[in-house]
């Protein structure tokens, strides 16, 4: 059994508590978040010795890279919830963290080669910054999904749901577990925080943790990578890309300071920001490899 | 006589059109000249002025007209048309002549008879409410009831049909648990604004106009723990007395009605149920409101009908209007928890109905039972006259004590075949026994005779009614007075 088997567990563990939360008649939540957190264990042990085998250097395999991503995404997702009471963030955001483990999971497994001898903490923030960075944004392009579609439904003024009978009972039990699942998932709809102001809230915590992160690890990218080809006058796709996704957030960032821009326009360019940061990760790990130091 | 409702509510109808009605019946002195007009036109058009009784019952979700018309229920082609009639004026009136307009024709529901019995318990008893079991309705129904006895508009029928409703409405939310669950207006405005605030408790809210249900809500959001409320109004007498009645509440602030608009901008809330018949905040208003408050979302709840808030503010982004009809809506789809009350309770308004159609069939008899009487009584006197000479004074109670004893059994079973239907056209019967010659409209003309001699009588009669309902002083008393009297009678001998 190889490494990467491991990055199977969790996948099925996750996917897992989708079925118990769809299935489950009572208290589904709990369960759910349950094998959550429980998953998340077995995800952090996994990521340490992941980690460990490579001796904490973070010259790692791109396959660990994305399941480390994924690792911060979750721990991201977790301190969030637990912090804004806001249930909902772990069901809405876990799927795009079983995407990233799938990926990791089926990712070609690249190695990466230190080309130069760089100073190693500075490598280790550079990724951890980075990645802490994207999971910030990731999560605020999430709460910006739910966002417009929340504010769409107060604008058009459709399915507001404004009674709670998540909590009534069913008074029929063979009623097949599609009305389970819907059962369920309106209760969310209902759940305590799910509101623009606190969606917008988290959008903006997101973005002012998030963009010192991107910039502090763009900052230490652009001093490696000079120091990597001798030069830095020498301008790299991976660093056009990464100035453009920064700039975005610069704008957002300025325009919720200055002008207290809030709302569906804000959560327009987080979406848009996310899109960026997709790219520059395909660029960078993908299109131009060389340019990141890889090989 | 035949019971008429004709009119629109929110289901029937779109809160355009509701508006345009409510604008022409929003005051007191609209609505008196609107029920002179419809008279007057029915008058134009059927030549003959039949509308007995009338009233209006004017809310934000619904207008309605009752009416009452002497007419006979064997001619029920005729009185259809009657129906019809009182409609196509009513539209007239209000719309212009827009008759052919087949939208507006169904937007207006007529009842008739036992329907308008059944449909008028319903509204009364708040199941035809936008939200099923609100407690407001009752009181606008007292409301319009009063005003109608202001205007010498209700009679007999009337007056017996809004305190049975009332009665039916009281029995209602004793017995059934329609009023129990907290749906409202002022829930579901609360629960809208959980949707759009985190924590309603930072928040300030600013009472627009002192309408009932504004009133209403604004306790609901202070219940909810606003941290503080601002209230405007025209009259700022008005606002004051508001203020008073919230006095468990210290965060209250009166305002200037002209200086709203600077509370637009700290406001997160705005409650709005003035008695304006335009848009008091505007769409050009509000754009730099929402610059000034830096894009904080505010959430504005029109409850006034006709509108005071421009429906395209709604477009702003970061702003978040309803009207009272986008909050019914929401609440209909959230409301089958009640469905079962209400079917339970619509027994007890059927129970009601009937009881109340059987009352007003008995009225039937009561042309029969006066001629037979007064023939009776005729005969009596004038044998009794041959045969007695000398002019005692107790001759009359003599002849009247005489036609009680003779005519008791049979007037109660002609009122009782009325009523049970039991096949025995005993009405008939009598008029041919008797040969009795009932002409209704000639009786009217009768009437103006005998008005002079019942005068007594009517008094009596408003002490039945309650003192405080004033008998018609129309065509249409005679038969009101004689059942009075009958009833007075009953109930000398029960006592």
């Amino acid at each position: 059994m190889i490494f990467k088997d491991y990055y199977f567990i969790p996948i099925i563990l996750f996917s897992l508590s989708y079925a118990v939360l769809y299935i489950k008649k009572n208290n589904p939540y709990n369960s759910f978040i349950f094998l959550i957190y429980f998953t998340f264990i077995i995800q952090s042990l996994i990521v340490i010795a992941g980690l460990n085998k490579y001796h904490f250097t973070m010259i790692i395999p791109i396959d660990l890279m994305i399941f480390f991503n994924s690792w911060i995404l979750m721990l991201i997702v977790i301190l969030f919830e637990l912090l804004y009471k806001a249930k909902y963030i772990v069901i809405y955001a876990t799927p795009i963290v079983i995407a990233a483990l799938l990926i990791s999971y089926f990712a070609p497994s690249m190695d990466i080669n230190a080309i130069l001898k760089v100073d190693s903490w500075l490598l280790i923030a550079h990724i951890v910054l980075i990645l802490t960075g994207d999971s910030l944004f990731t999560l605020a392009f999430i709460l910006s999904l739910i966002y417009i579609l929340q504010e769409r439904k107060l604008k058009l003024k459709k399915n507001l749901k404004i009674i709670n009978d998540g909590n009534k009972n069913s008074s029929g039990k063979n009623e097949g577990r599609l009305f389970n699942f819907r059962r369920n998932f309106n209760y969310f709809n209902l759940g305590k925080g799910y509101n623009l102001e606190l969606l917008d809230n988290m959008n903006y915590q997101c973005l002012k943790l998030g963009f010192p992160a991107l910039t502090a690890g763009i900052v230490i990218g652009i001093y490696l990578s000079s120091a990597l080809f001798k030069s830095v006058s020498s301008v790299k796709p991976i660093e056009i890309i990464s100035l453009i996704t920064w700039l975005i957030y610069a704008i957002l960032l300025h325009e919720r300071v200055a002008k207290g821009l809030r709302g569906n326009k804000a959560a327009m360019l987080s979406i848009a920001g996310f899109i960026m940061i997709i790219l520059t990760v395909g660029f960078s790990l993908y299109l131009f490899p060389e340019f990141h130091g890889l090989k | 006589m035949e019971i008429i409702i004709t009119g629109l509510n929110h289901k029937s109808s779109d809160i355009f059109h509701r508006e345009e009605v409510s604008k022409k019946i929003l005051t007191k002195e609209l609505r008196g000249e609107f029920i002179f007009n419809i008279k007057r036109l029915f008058f134009e058009e059927t030549g003959k002025q039949l509308i007995q009784e009338s009233a209006i019952i004017s809310t934000c979700n619904r207008a309605e007209f009752i009416f009452v018309v002497s007419g006979n229920s064997s001619g029920g082609s005729k009185n259809n048309d009657y129906v019809l009639v009182i409609k196509n004026i009513i539209i007239k009136y209000l719309f212009g002549d827009n008759l052919a307009n087949e939208e507006l024709q169904n937007m207006f529901y007529t009842y008739k008879n036992f329907e308008a019995i059944l449909h008028f318990f319903k509204v009364a008893s708040s199941l035809d409410s936008m939200i099923i079991g609100e407690p407001q309705i009752l009181g606008q129904i007292k409301e319009s009831y009063n005003e109608a006895c202001e205007f010498k508009n209700t009679g007999l029928i009337l007056n017996k049909l809004f305190h049975k409703s009332f009665y039916c409405a009281k029995r209602v939310r004793t017995e059934t648990k329609i009023a129990a669950a907290p749906v409202s207006v002022s829930y579901a405005a609360v629960e809208l604004a959980k949707k759009i605030f985190n924590d309603i408790s930072n928040k300030k809210v600013l009472l627009l106009g002192t309408g009932e249900m504004g009133k209403i809500a604004a306790k609901h959001f202070i219940k909810q723990g606003v941290s503080e409320i601002f209230i405007t109004n025209r009259t700022r007498e008005k606002a004051v007395r508001l203020a008073e009645e919230l006095d468990g509440y210290d965060s209250k602030t009166i305002i200037d009605f002209n200086e709203y608009y600077k509370i637009l901008t700290v406001a997160d809330i705005v409650l709005c149920s003035t008695g304006a018949d335009s848009y008091i905040i505007k769409y050009e208003d509000i754009q730099p409101i929402i610059k000034m408050r830096k894009q904080r979302p505010i959430f504005l709840i029109d409850i006034s009908v006709p509108r005071n808030i421009d429906p395209e503010i709604n477009k702003i982004s970061n702003v978040y209007l309803f009207d009272i009809d986008d909050i019914g809506k929401i609440i209909e789809n959230n409301l089958d928890v009640r469905q079962q009350e209400a079917d339970f309770a619509e027994k007890i308004i059927n129970e009601e109905a009937e009881d109340f159609m059987n009352w007003k069939n008995s009225l039937n008899a009561v042309p029969i039972i006066v001629n037979l009487r007064n023939k009776v009584n005729g005969i009596l006197s004038a044998e009794l006259c041959k045969y007695i000479n000398n002019k005692d004074e107790n001759i009359e109670a003599i002849v009247n004590s005489i036609t009680n004893k003779i005519l008791h059994e049979p007037i109660t079973k002609i009122k009782r075949a009325e009523v049970d239907f039991n096949g025995l056209n005993l009405m008939e019967a009598a008029k041919i026994l008797f040969d009795l010659e009932i002409n209704l409209n000639g009786m009217s003309q009768e009437n103006k005779d005998v008005e002079k001699e019942t005068t007594k009588v009517k008094n009596a009669g408003d002490a039945i009614t309650g003192g405080n309902a004033p008998n018609n002083v129309n065509d249409g008393c005679y038969y009101n007075n004689k059942i009075v009297q009958l009833n007075n009678n009953k109930n000398n001998k029960a006592k």
